[in-house]
């Protein structure tokens, strides 16, 4: 199978990359040594110039294989890979033709280390045309040379940038720092190889910026990139949890100034260690589980129809359906209906605000959002969401109303979490087109979109949502019409467990601590603070109810947790709950805690304290199976159900709508790697019974 | 096309409004402090084309009326347009009259769709007075302008020097945009000048002025505007913005009293209390064939019957109206007493006054418009009756639309039907009026 081509035409050579069996270029064993090659021809008789190209729209080289990644499981091994890509760079640097990568939609990862092997990289203007160097999103680093060769191009403070965050950048933007010599339009390209024949053959790149090798510029600059880069782990060990963060920081550092031959080996071992995380693999796992709900089949077929979407009606401005409503301006005009003037205001300020965080503010986006206080518009539009209140009684008075003006063809979406779609289509003539899109808080950031079928819900109407979320570059996940669908549903007994835990004597601090360092970006207290205690409320009575007595335990809330929620103390919103809230900061304990749950002690000074009463310190293992088991346990419940119809989207759905840690791979993944008997005892011992289908398990080790 | 020959005036095809708004209007540096014109423009024909049946897709032109033109937004009708979501096949371009720019619009418009030319025209008078900016001086220009080609230091330096020299201060370009040149004098020294000519005093300029701001709370108390101003979201606080912000309710003759003139000082009588407001705001309509909107079954708001231009004297330019009413009058035979309502624009109280006293004043007909009698004034109690440009503002390209859309209004909602008369003085010494009905004419 070929994967590229040497086309001679006179003095100029072209390599054309261009995969028979794929859609895009990518760097596997096979095409090493179909490159190695073509190398050996090109180094017998060197032409004057060579230049590097696609023959594939939209991609350039996307990069190294995943799955060959995926696959390596010694240190050594991959070490071996990295130089074995390092050499074929190198082969072409050392070539005496001037080399020319002609880039032309998505350049990444090892595609992106091939061409800065090259003397010149010409930048196509394109809307596909993006280089970036993402390896540290599947936990290793760049290691075909390209944290040698970047920082030569672009500079060491842009390349540290580009690497750390794996962020990419156009072609305009690729010129203006240097990566690209050039930036050209797709006829121009021809005359961008001429003048680069002209420029001649590159010399020496200099160190930039040049005072980097003087002491102390190089510590300070370091120590600044990482304080910034582990700023937001800073909860976590991130030695373990991110090792590529800590590791290609420290490369850079020991790489600069370094002659070339060395800083390469050093990269290709680095790299080795990295292939090998567990991290690694998890989070190259959990890519493809994200590809895999992009590209279900539903959002293929759903697809046409979207594209000719024009107008969404967002019903409701409160903190969901502003947030709704500014992901839904990316591709369509917004009108944003509520029932009075002051959440409408709100919402909308909300949305000003996203759109500032930008940099420059994003008026134009903005102005595509049109604040609605009556019916206008509805005729116009393609799709209805509403985010309104959560009462069976209101949505549906709101349907019907809707119903009357909006075109036979509109979808009609809820953004419900805990109604039953089935229940919303009663007694509706359009139930066909009325379907549940429920989306995750912060809107914008969640990539998770549960999409849920009523009793009269068309594969159409589904197969349009799903392709809706898609566009908006959300992950859509089909789940059924089940109480709290599939994330709420097992997030609640997590914060039931946690708040026994309290009960029992732990403090907050500490077990929202435990979580954080295990990875969730927010302990469950703390969760149920910003989500706000009345709604936990009543989400558990009413998840309770509907699932039957022998989940009570599971769901519903302690007495306790009643009485704050009676006297006010409902967390963020009314600046009180388990913990102090101003401005949106978490503050200290809630002193009044002591009143509702007297085994915390808040005791302060040595002399208050009784060594007799206090509760010892649970063991942080001990917190994590405590708060993770019932999850796992409502999972696995879920499954039994057919609530998800793949128990590997279940993982997925944990990870992008619940924050699960990524580079545990899930939540599913993450228990696969205890042994079976072992976590059974764990279960029985905190008084649960084992689920038969516990041996889904096994499949995800 | 139109048939030369009986009478100059006969139409082919009738111009009608078939929808229209506008936003509140408020006093510059207030609520709409953050919004530009283009952004006012947009909010407000977003609005509309969601609440009409009319699409963006039938628009077959944009014009819009904008006097401050601001430098980023060449053409700011284009601008608009575009923003606002209209196909870009439909062509857009921007009117100038100063005050009666909105007017200017909606004629060009009706005359485009009389001469066959266009079928649907959505029209706008656009204004943000807050965002005139700050100029620099011709010297500072010119010396900055010396700066690029200055290649070595020593060439440099001395353009540095000349910069230095140059006035800095800056230039107000919305004080200078109420100023004309030609004459030398400011709006208000105009306004100054009628009143002196016609001996209005003080208190009678309070006295209308009062009267404004008491017709215009009224009208926003019954709810009168609720359904032609549109509630506005303004950053940063996005608070509804609907009711017009100049408007004064607890407004007094003795307030009004204590305020010293502005223009003539110290002996003069024209003041802030009793001069029209600098505004922001926006208003939109569109325009189309009788025939079209029959066809399409669009909800017809009124007819534009006849319009006219006039130039008078730019240092009495308050007069505008006057001769422009007069010479649209006659054409159609008319007198002020058939009109069932009037709206001028109240730029000064002493210019409303000094127009009502001239149209009553025989002596003013036989000298300007060789006329035995007196054209004669509209009774005062058709005139402005829910507030004018004293309470409600004056954002300059605006307030020709406004007086029409809101003229539409009092037809429909006031006096069930008949005639009504728009009349703007403009600065320079221009007079603009425009008829319109509430049904199809008839000779």
């Amino acid at each position: 199978m070929e994967t590229l081509r040497l086309i001679r035409e006179g003095e100029l050579a072209r390599l054309c990359f261009d995969r028979s069996d794929k859609r895009v270029n990518v760097i596997d064993a096979c095409c090493m040594s179909q490159l190695e090659t073509q190398l050996e021809v090109l180094e017998s008789d060197p032409p004057e110039t060579l230049v590097l190209q696609s023959d594939k729209a939209g991609c350039f080289i996307a990069g190294a294989d995943l799955g060959l990644i995926a696959s390596i499981t010694d240190a050594v091994e991959a070490t071996g890979l990295a130089e074995r890509g390092q050499s074929l760079c190198r082969r072409i640097e050392v070539l005496p033709s001037l080399s020319v990568a002609l880039v032309q939609g998505s350049c990444m990862g090892g595609g992106l280390e091939l061409a800065l092997a090259c003397d010149y990289i010409v930048a196509v203007e394109d809307e596909k045309t993006e280089l970036a160097l993402p390896e540290i999103k599947i936990g290793i680093h760049p290691g075909f040379g390209g944290c040698v060769r970047l920082p030569k191009r672009v500079g060491w403070m842009k390349a540290v940038e580009m690497i750390l965050s794996g962020s990419s950048v156009d072609a305009h933007t690729a010129k203006r720092i240097g990566l690209a010599a050039l930036s050209c339009k797709i006829e121009q390209q021809d005359q961008a190889i001429a003048w680069l024949i002209n420029k001649g053959k590159v010399r020496q790149r200099p160190l930039r910026p040049w005072w980097l090798k003087l002491w102390p510029a190089k510590a300070l600059f370091f120590q600044q990139v990482e304080k910034r880069a582990c700023a937001r782990l800073k909860y976590l060990d991130v030695e373990r949890a991110y090792p590529a963060v800590p590791a290609v920081i420290a490369l850079l550092k020991e790489v600069v100034g370094m002659p070339d031959g060395l800083a390469l080996a050093r990269e290709a071992e680095s790299l080795g260690k990295l292939v090998v995380t567990p991290t690694s693999k998890n989070l190259i796992r959990v890519f493809y589980l994200g590809e895999a709900l992009k590209k279900q089949d539903a959002v293929r077929r759903g697809r046409p129809a979207v594209a000719g979407f024009k107008k969404i009606a967002v019903y409701g401005a409160g903190t969901m359906g502003s947030g709704i409503a500014w992901l839904a301006s990316k591709t369509m005009d917004v009108d944003l209906h509520e029932v009075a003037s002051q959440p409408l205001a709100r919402g909308m300020k909300a949305m000003s605000r996203l759109a500032n965080r930008r940099g420059r503010s994003d008026h134009q986006r903005l102005s595509r959002i049109r604040p609605v206080l009556d019916s206008s518009g509805l005729d116009h539009a393609d799709v209805v969401i509403e985010a309104v209140l959560e009462d069976i009684r209101l949505k549906r008075a709101l349907w019907t109303d809707v119903a009357q003006h909006v075109s036979r063809e509109a979808l009609l979406l809820s953004n419900t979490s805990s109604l039953s779609i089935s229940d919303m289509q009663a007694g509706q003539a359009d139930a066909d087109r009325i379907a549940g899109m429920h989306f995750f808080n912060p809107v914008p950031k969640m990539p998770l979109v549960e999409v849920v079928a009523g009793h009269g819900t068309t594969a159409d109407t589904m197969d349009k949502t799903c392709a809706l979320a898609a566009s908006w570059g959300k992950y859509p996940i089909i789940v059924a019409d089940r109480p709290g669908f599939l994330v709420n549903r097992c997030l609640m007994p997590f914060m039931v467990s946690a708040f026994k835990l309290l009960e029992a004597g732990q403090k907050p601090e500490h077990v929202d601590g435990t979580l954080n360092s295990f990875g969730m970006p927010m302990g469950a207290v703390e969760l149920a603070d910003r989500v706000g205690l009345d709604i936990c409320l009543h989400v558990g009575e009413h998840l309770g109810r509907a699932l039957g007595e022998s989940k009570q335990g599971l769901f519903v809330m302690p007495d306790w947790f009643r009485l704050m929620v009676d006297d006010g103390l409902l967390g963020e919103k009314s600046g009180k709950g388990f913990f102090v809230y101003e401005k949106g900061r978490r503050g200290a304990r809630n002193a009044q805690l002591a009143e509702y749950l007297p085994g915390i002690s808040t005791a302060e000074h040595e002399s208050d304290a009784d060594l007799g009463e206090s509760t010892s310190v649970m063991a942080k293992a001990e917190i994590i199976d405590s708060c993770l088991l019932p999850m796992l346990l409502e999972a696995l419940a879920c499954l039994s159900e057919n609530v998800v119809e793949q128990p590997e989207h279940l993982d997925a759905a944990f990870i992008y709508g619940m924050g699960f840690p990524p580079f545990r791979g899930g939540v599913l993944r993450y228990f696969s790697s205890f042994d079976t008997g072992e976590l059974e005892s764990r279960m029985v011992a905190l008084g649960y019974t084992v689920p038969d289908n516990i041996t889904v398990l096994h499949g995800f080790r | 096309m139109v048939a030369k020959g009986a009478h100059q005036h006969e139409r082919v095809d009738d111009v009608v409004v078939v929808a229209g708004l506008r936003s509140p209007m408020a006093k510059a540096g207030g609520a709409f402090d953050r919004l530009t014109a283009v952004e006012l423009g947009v909010q407000v024909i977003r609005e509309v084309l969601a609440r009409s049946p009319v699409r963006a897709t039938d628009i077959n032109q944009v014009i819009i009326g904008n006097v401050i033109q601001p430098a980023e937004a060449a053409n700011i009708a284009r601008v608009i347009a575009l923003n606002a979501g209209i196909p870009i096949a439909v062509p857009a371009h921007t009117v100038h009259r100063n005050c009666a720019s909105g007017m200017q619009a909606i004629t060009d418009a009706a005359e485009k769709i009389q001469a066959g030319r266009a079928d649907v025209v959505l029209v706008a008078g656009v204004e943000s007075m807050t965002h005139a900016p700050l100029l620099f001086h011709d010297h500072f220009r010119a010396a900055m302008a010396k700066l690029p080609k200055a290649g070595r230091l020593s060439k440099k330096l001395s353009v540095f020097v000349e910069l230095a020299k140059a006035p800095w201060k800056p230039r107000i370009a919305l004080l200078e945009g109420l100023h004309d040149s030609t004459v030398g004098l400011g709006m208000g020294q105009t306004a100054e000048n009628l009143a002196r000519e016609f001996s209005i005093s003080r208190q009678e300029q309070d006295i209308f002025a009062l009267q404004s701001h008491q017709r215009a709370h009224a009208a926003w108390q019954d709810g009168w505007f609720d359904d032609e101003v549109m509630p506005l979201f303004a950053p940063p606080s996005y608070n509804a913005v609907h009711r017009d912000e100049g408007i004064r309710e607890k407004q007094s003759t003795q307030a009004l009293g204590k305020l010293k003139p502005v223009f003539d000082r110290p002996l003069g009588t024209v003041t802030a209390g009793n001069s029209s407001q600098i505004t922001d705001g926006a208003a939109v309509l569109i325009l189309a064939s009788r025939v079209r909107a029959e066809a399409e079954d669009w909800p017809i708001m009124g007819y534009l019957h006849d319009w006219s231009y006039t130039g008078c004297d730019p240092a009495r330019m308050g007069l505008g109206p006057v001769h422009a009413t007069q010479k649209l009058l006659s054409q159609q035979g008319l007198h002020c007493s058939d009109m069932s309502r009037v709206e001028i624009n109240e730029a000064f109280a002493a210019q409303v006054l000094a127009c009502l006293k001239a149209m009553d004043s025989a002596k003013f007909a036989k000298d300007n418009f060789g006329l035995a009698q007196a054209t004669g004034a509209p009774a005062i109690d058709s005139i402005n009756v829910h507030g004018g440009a004293v309470a409600l503002g004056h954002p300059v390209g605006m307030s020709g639309a406004r007086l029409v859309l809101t003229l539409l209004g009092q037809l429909k909602k006031d006096t069930d039907g008949g005639l009504g008369l728009a009349t703007l003085c403009v600065g320079g010494g221009q007079g603009a009026a425009l008829l319109l009905g509430s049904e199809r004419w008839k000779r």
